[in-house]
């Protein structure tokens, strides 16, 4: 089935800012197979898919196509090489139709005029080459986004790309839709069409490809042929035997069952089945990790819980009082909430640390009638800039402007001015550097000493064994395994998250 | 399962509105001779609604870009005037005068544009500023009697008015409309350019990827909105046959309000000319019927503005549904 | 960085300096006598008067093009109210209370459809903006009406320590504008609405409602212009307050509000209010008729929201950039 090598990239490297992202990357792809493409979270998959699609460009090394040397220095140039990426993001025009957008831009014409006869049965005879569900006249508004990803596709293959890239193509497809998307991609290989296939989520990976390159920390850890992809090796692979027996990687757990019981959440189901029947305690002192893959309905969750979104059924208790959230009065009753989109959610970035800070603690703050207290919301957030350090120091300091660690310790700062039951964070460290995640995580067992319950959402499993005293782990909406009181590794929380059987230790 | 799709539907919903307005005039102002249903009253109708439709071609464009113009009742002053100094001054030619006028509007169109598409000012903001520029130009421009005070000027040399008349009842005017709305209707379905003003208007990212110039095609919208407004300024002194600085003064409001009366949808993306045809229609037959009931035409400004915001407001709930729904229907199909 | 930072501390006051005094070199007489002076203050009062409450709106990013039918549509209630109630003193406080509720009212109306719908607010307020101007026409059936009660007339003309009624109106108005937004619970929430309405929520703000509420200010600053008019002028009618639309955003744009919110003080948008006052008459003096100065006004706001446009982008290419040195 597969051939000759189609794409090669030898020997990459590529830093950022002095930060080897990627360190002599060997990755190859072979004429009409399906290579997946796995890693941790900042293993560099992103990174090398740029490269190669041009939005980057490499520090060293050489890519060659069909065996020749190739420069890359434009999403055009990949285009013309015949490479097509189907974006996360996508790129379909609602209001036109399947033949139009996958024309768009290089529509067939007579004299000024498209030749729709033409365009459309160029697309039909696509369509039934490659049998998808799909009618050239249909407008796509009327289509579901499963649909939508099937006319990038097309669009990939009008212009004869030997090679389609698909990054995380099922991160927001119903079961259905993805099944459909499997057989497509299975149909398209026996028509010679390369795939890359970089995906989370081990079973897709395991159905569908020939091959699979692992990245881990910037450096290739294995190439597996079809046969030798197995799960449990996959996942020692991704993580590395010798990383998963050292200090970061195992850690013991421990939770006192007999500690008073904050969080009570019993049976939470989402209006639209992200996630049901969620039921789980925190308790008192206790920082709870929730594990999973992105997508496994734990921000969905949290957000269910602290009232930025109503869940359809089910009960949130705290403190043994039944809570009816909304964000307010759960700030009012002792919650704080971390959203994962810092910039977006986070914080107002037009406004000073002060500001920032204050903006949930107004009642708290001195209030002479009805004129705050300058002094008084300074000195809070000379408060919280001292006893978190934040940095700059100056309290007037446009949120906005600061580095990704300080944005976040304004938005944890906030929280702690106030008497906490609870505190949520959702991705606390993304996009932060190293010396300032150890900052947050002290910040966090601080507060956990103090008698606050913490639920630490992270896709980050170093990080999810550093901060956790218990670890329940979600998947695919549904609440699959609990690590309580036991030694727990990072493959373990790993195979859990994807659904993978563990082997006996 | 075979569904209807929203465009469709929309556009009987705006054609029904229509049926039901002249039904709806019919019975309250009558019909026959000097009431509101014979076919001169609406021959009539149609007249009025052709310059709201010409302009609303070139507005119509820029809207489907999710972009706005508020200019165009200002620019169409400026052209006129322009064209009126040159009648006045000038022993040019009438072909040549109307030609200055087509080319003062591309300009207007142009500077639109630039403002817009090359200096990101937000549409609304960018025009209203020019819509007072254009304006305030037009009274610098104005024609003066001996004493310095604006006057209006005559333009009713008969090589020019005949523009104002017609083939008996069929007058010039609709005839251009039905011209210019065919060829804006054509350019929108049947050409690349129409297909990126669609692109742009759903989303400035996808069209960015799939290789669109977005600048460039925001700006020839806005320049194409200038010929077309130059074109009714045309038609426009040519039955005034006279040019005054008051031309076109809330006229903005018109091409807008039949575009959206259509279903152009202002958040972009969606509508044709046909829509705001329609759309002019329907405001020119209220405003026709208005006039016949002897109602007080000051309601026109409070019946036209309640009818944006109910129109717009429909349009907003209806889409929401619409879009759930195809997208909980698309996600069932897709498998089958 | 350094150069940028000065420039925008100073340029306020280097602006006015340098209007002033070009203004008294090019008419020297007309401009510097204190028959002009109270000109200047009077169309600064009406400006500033409807800035300090439009500013709510630009501050979370809204926009308001019914400013100036709203405040044809109050003059005309104000006057009609007096006039139906026998033009007495207390027909006059009926007539501004009238005209203030009727104020009140089009701005919920616009936060709520606004809010509600989630529809463009220059879409709304530009529909309601031909509403208001129809019923200024229909109450007064498209005429000029004249109101000459002493009590009305002393709101535009009475003086205080030489200095008319409405701006002490100006200044309270914007001591109260800029009391709710420096010191108030509330100003802190619009700022923080206007810079980031997701965040806002997380962080337990009722976005809709203080949104509604900065609709229902500037209502009731655009009427009280509209009063403030028709008492100088002594006359209301369906053009009162024609062409104030553009002065107000104007004022507000060179005073460095962003019209796309959370940026803004009131002592700006009142400098604006003061700049356009001494535009406006200057222009005059010039002896450039008022049909004219549309052209600079038009100019000034392109030139400025152009420039903060350009700014804003450059600033958030360089948050893109760093952002993407962060993730790395």
């Amino acid at each position: 089935m597969a051939g000759n090598t189609l794409i090669e990239a030898k020997g990459i490297y590529k830093s950022f800012s002095g930060v080897p992202v990627l360190q002599d990357v060997h990755f190859e792809v072979k004429a009409g197979e399906v290579h997946a493409l796995m890693g941790e979270n900042g293993a560099g998959k992103s990174t090398l898919i740029k490269i190669i699609t041009g939005v980057y460009t490499k520090d060293d090394g050489q890519i060659y196509w069909e065996g020749k040397p190739v420069e890359i220095n434009s999403y055009q140039d990949c285009q013309k090489l015949g490479v097509a990426c189907i974006y996360q993001e996508l790129s379909v025009i609602p209001p036109l139709t399947v033949a139009q957008n996958v024309y768009l831009g290089r529509e067939p014409r007579k004299g000024p005029f498209i030749d729709y006869a033409k365009m459309n049965q160029m697309t039909q005879e696509l369509i039934d080459k490659y049998q998808f569900p799909l009618k050239p006249t249909t407008v796509v508004d009327n289509l579901g986004i499963g649909q939508r990803q099937l006319i990038e596709i097309l669009k990939g293959l009008s212009q004869d790309s030997k090679l389609l890239i698909m990054d995380e193509p099922t991160a927001s497809l119903s079961g259905k839709e993805a099944e459909m998307l499997f057989k497509i991609i299975q149909k398209l290989r026996s028509e010679g069409v390369s795939i890359i296939y970089i995906s989370h989520r081990l079973e897709e990976v395991y159905m569908l490809s020939d091959r699979l390159t692992i990245l881990r920390d910037g450096k290739n850890a294995a190439v597996l042929e079809k046969e030798d992809i197995i799960p449990a090796k996959v996942i020692e692979t991704m993580i590395g035997k010798v990383v998963d027996e050292s200090a970061g990687s195992r850690k013991m757990l421990h939770s006192d069952d007999n500690a008073e019981v904050r969080l009570d959440v019993k049976n939470l189901t989402d209006k639209t089945d992200r996630y049901r029947n969620i039921s789980f305690q925190v308790h008192r002192g206790e920082i709870l990790g929730l594990g999973g893959l992105i997508g496994a309905g734990r921000t969905e969750v949290v957000r269910a819980i602290y009232g930025v979104d109503k869940a359809a059924s089910g009960e949130v208790w705290l403190d043994g009082k039944k809570l009816n959230p909304s964000p307010k009065a759960s700030i009012l009753e002792g919650i704080g909430f971390v959203p994962e989109d810092r910039r977006n959610q986070g914080f107002i970035p037009l406004l000073s640390t002060t500001k920032n800070v204050a903006l949930t603690n107004y009642d708290i703050v001195k209030i002479n009638g009805t004129s705050i207290s300058d002094a008084d919301e300074l000195a809070m957030s000379k408060r919280a800039i001292e006893a978190i350090d934040i940095r700059p120091s100056d309290p007037n300091k446009q949120v906005g402007v600061m580095s990704g660690g300080n944005q976040q310790k304004v938005v944890l700062g906030k929280w702690l001015m106030r008497d906490l039951k609870l505190l949520i964070v959702d991705e606390p460290t993304a996009g932060i550097d190293v010396g300032a995640k150890d900052e947050i995580y002290s910040i966090l067992e601080d507060l956990a000493k103090q008698g606050v319950a913490v639920i630490v959402v992270t896709s980050d499993l170093q990080e999810l064994l550093r901060v956790s005293h218990r670890i329940i782990v979600m998947r695919k909406g549904d609440i699959v395994k609990e690590f309580k009181n036991v030694e727990v590794t990072q493959s373990k929380v790993l195979s859990a998250g994807q659904g993978v059987e563990e082997e006996a230790e | 399962m075979k569904r209807m799709n929203q465009t469709t539907m929309r556009r009987l919903i705006s054609i029904g509105m229509l049926l039901i307005l002249v039904v709806l005039f019919t019975i309250l102002a009558g019909a026959g001779k000097g009431k509101f249903f014979n076919f001169d009253n609406l021959i009539e109708v149609v007249r009025d609604a052709s310059i709201p439709a010409i302009i609303g071609v070139g507005v119509t464009f820029i809207i489907i870009t999710a972009g706005i113009d508020l200019s165009t009742g200002s620019m169409m002053a400026l052209v006129g005037m322009t064209m009126a100094n040159i009648y006045a001054y000038t022993l040019l030619p009438f072909s040549v005068m109307m030609l200055a006028g087509i080319l003062v509007g591309l300009l207007c169109g142009l500077c639109n544009g630039i403002i817009v598409a090359k200096f990101n000012v937000p549409e609304f903001i960018g025009t209203l500023a020019t819509m007072s520029i254009f304006r305030a130009l037009t009274y610098i421009i104005a024609i003066r009697d001996a004493n310095g005070v604006i006057k209006s000027q005559p333009m009713n040399h008969s090589q020019y008015t005949w523009l104002g008349t017609g083939i008996g009842k069929f007058y010039y005017v609709i005839i251009a409309m039905i011209i210019i709305v065919a060829a804006g209707q054509i350019t929108l379905k049947y050409t690349r350019f129409g297909t990126n003003l669609y692109s742009v208007g759903a989303s400035k990212k996808a069209a960015t990827l799939s290789g669109i110039d977005v600048a460039k095609t925001r700006l020839i919208a806005y320049v194409i909105t200038g010929f077309t407004v130059a074109i009714g300024a045309i038609f426009t002194t040519a039955r005034l046959q006279s040019a005054t600085t008051a031309i076109g003064m809330d006229f903005e409001f018109n091409p807008i309000a039949a575009a959206v009366v259509g279903g152009v949808a202002l958040s972009g993306g969606s509508g044709d000319v046909i829509g705001t045809l329609i759309g002019a229609l329907f405001m020119a037959t209220l405003e026709n019927g208005v006039r016949k009931l002897s109602i007080n035409t000051a309601y026109q400004y409070v019946i036209k503005g309640a009818i944006i915001i109910a129109v717009v407001i429909f349009d907003a709930t209806y889409k929401a549904r619409m879009d759930r729904k195809a997208r909980e229907e698309g996600a069932k199909e897709g498998l089958e | 960085m350094m150069k940028n930072f000065n420039w925008s501390k100073y340029s306020k006051p280097i602006i006015l300096v340098v209007f002033i005094v070009v203004l008294s070199i090019l008419r020297p007489k007309a401009f510097l006598s204190l028959d002009n002076f109270s000109n200047v203050l009077w169309s600064v009062a009406v400006i500033g008067i409807m800035v300090s409450g439009s500013i709510f709106v630009f501050l979370i990013g809204g926009i308001d093009l019914s400013i100036a039918t709203l405040c044809a549509f109050s003059a005309v209630v104000v006057v009609s109210v007096t006039h139906m109630l026998g033009d007495t003193p207390v027909a006059v406080i009926a007539g501004v209370l009238a005209a203030l509720v009727v104020g009140a009212l089009a701005g919920a109306i616009h936060g709520i459809i606004i809010t509600t719908f989630k529809i463009p607010a220059f879409l709304v307020t530009f529909a309601t903006q031909s509403i208001f101007l129809g019923l200024a026409m229909v109450f007064t059936n498209n005429k000029i009406v004249s109101c000459t009660v002493p009590a009305f007339t002393a709101i535009g003309a009475f003086k205080i320590l030489g200095f008319p009624l409405p701006v002490y109106f100006m200044v309270i108005i914007a001591l109260i504008s800029w009391y709710i937004l420096r010191k108030t619970v509330y100003g802190r929430y619009v700022y923080a609405v206007g810079g980031n309405p997701t965040a806002s929520e997380i962080s337990g703000i009722n976005v809709k409602l203080a949104s509604i509420v900065c609709y229902v200010l500037s209502g009731l600053t655009t009427a009280l212009g509209g009063i403030v008019l028709a008492s100088m002028t002594q006359q209301a009618s369906s053009s009162t307050g024609a062409g104030y639309t553009n002065d107000v955003i104007t004022a507000a744009v060179i005073g460095g509000v962003s019209l796309l919110g959370g940026e803004g003080t009131v002592p700006g948008a009142i400098f604006g209010a003061v700049l356009m006052g001494l535009l406006n008459n200057g222009l005059n003096l010039m002896s450039v008729p008022s049909t004219h100065a549309g052209l600079v006004k038009g100019l000034v706001i392109v030139v400025a929201v152009a420039f903060d446009a350009m700014q804003h982008a450059d600033q958030s290419r360089k948050k893109v950039k760093k952002v993407k040195k962060a993730s790395a």
